[in-house]
């Protein structure tokens, strides 16, 4: 168990964000409602001049490519996430945790070798 | 009293998001329940005192694994309907063996709290916190006494990158970035052409 | 205060969850992973909650090998889903009855 107390300001910045973006957002919407300004119409609603109607589906289908990118993300974001205790722990881990890290990237370095060899990192 | 307040918090949003992630008609709707279940999840490790376990889940699980998914869901060009059509069919036996997974899992936790068996029984072995930060805690655990465990992780991120490579990657195609300007420019009249002499009769070898 | 239960039975309400969704979802891959993953994150939650009741690191070492066994399995069972769109032009589960592709 922690104490929930030293997570307070960020709870008040997530508040204060929160409060912000929202008043971003409906703020301009109350005044155009309160102004009479708010008055959609069919004809007001349609595309015109540089406008025009939606040419396919916004779901449009993505590459596999980008599916490999994400894939190499992962793993090395992964690798991030364990260099932060390494990094700070090192002092109380000596040279044996210093090996292992280098030898843990090593591995890494070689998937990463291999994917470029392949040519899983060209975009054409 | 906060505590108590902010765990039930997560815990009935972890619970409610995990039961909308598998009944949501749409598959993205599905990925966006299953990023506020981790979201939650990782408020109820931070209770517990986890703090570096619930930002790896919030970096790892909501920054890279919910995105693949949603990549995926938006690759893949699929009639979703069609694929909910056992959806009601299956809903009875589902439940049936939902609750009884449930019941058997809090008769166990009951029996547990009945004090049947005595968890933490301190012999000495567990690894408690350093009276350092959970963080550094854990570097001195991970890389100390489980180092050969965390190389097999790196062998498991290897593996996974190669297969998934191997599987997905369409390999090498004749595309433009592959010309190798160097090698063209190098290239002499000499190695070029070749000046054969046939013979009259026979075919010509290059 | 919390207790250990309290974070048990949580834990075991998204495993069962997750099963409930391998079972409603049967044809659907995608969600299957999805609810495998669910279950992964109440085995982590599992595991957290007892290191922090016991006083033991361990288990949030493990949490962090579940994870990566967690990254590991999206993203080859993807790959092989991406795969079998790619030669199928289907994801239904119940289609896979063909070992040779």
């Amino acid at each position: 168990m922690v104490d929930l107390e030293q997570y307070l300001p960020i709870l008040i910045f997530l508040l204060i964000a929160g409060g912000l973006s929202a008043a971003f957002v409906f703020l301009p919407m109350g005044v155009a409602r309160l102004t009479g300004t708010h008055n959609p119409s069919a004809e007001k609603l349609s595309e015109y001049e540089c406008g025009f109607p939606a040419f396919e589906d916004p779901r449009s289908q993505f590459d596999v490519r980008f599916y490999l990118i994400a894939i190499l993300f992962i793993i090395f974001d992964l690798e991030a996430a364990f260099l932060f205790p390494w990094a700070v722990s090192l002092d109380l881990t000596g040279w044996p945790g210093w090996i292992t890290m280098m030898v843990f990237l090593f591995e890494l370095a070689v998937g990463l070798a291999y994917a470029w060899k392949k040519g899983a990192l060209e975009w054409e | 009293m906060i505590q108590t307040i902010a765990f039930y918090l997560f815990a009935a949003m972890v619970i409610a998001s995990g039961a909308f992630t598998i009944l949501a008609r749409n598959p993205v709707h599905s990925v966006l329940w299953l990023i506020l279940a981790f979201f939650n999840a990782a408020g109820l490790m931070v209770i517990a005192g986890a703090e570096f376990i619930a930002m790896l889940l919030i970096i790892v699980y909501v920054g890279a694994i919910a995105v693949l998914f949603l990549f995926v869901v938006m690759m893949l060009d699929i009639d979703f309907a069609e694929l909910r059509a056992g959806f009601m069919k299956n809903f009875p036996l589902g439940i049936l063996i939902a609750l009884v997974l449930l019941a058997e899992l809090v008769l166990g936790v009951g029996a547990y709290r009945a004090g049947a068996l005595h968890l933490g029984t301190p012999d000495g072995s567990a690894a408690p916190l350093l009276g350092r930060s959970n963080i550094e805690s854990i570097g001195a655990l991970l890389y100390g006494r489980y180092l050969f465990l965390f190389e097999s992780a790196g062998i498991i991120l290897l593996v996974a990158m190669i297969g998934a490579i191997v599987l997905t990657h369409r390999g090498a195609r004749a595309v433009r970035g592959q010309q190798n300007i160097s090698k063209q420019i190098a290239r002499k009249p000499s190695e070029a052409t070749v000046n054969t002499r046939p013979e009259v009769g026979q075919g010509v070898e290059l | 205060m919390i207790g250990i239960e309290h974070f048990v039975v949580v834990s075991s309400i998204l495993f069962v969850l997750g099963v409930l969704g391998i079972f409603l979802n049967r044809k659907n891959v995608i969600v299957i992973l999805m609810a495998i993953e669910l279950i992964l994150l109440s085995v982590n939650i599992n595991f957290v909650a007892f290191s922090a009741f016991l006083g033991d690191l361990t288990g949030q070492i493990f949490a962090m090998f579940v994870l990566t066994v967690a990254a590991g399995e999206a993203a080859i069972g993807l790959a092989i889903l991406v795969i079998y769109f790619r030669g199928r032009g289907t994801i239904a589960v119940d289609s896979v009855d063909r070992l040779k592709g």
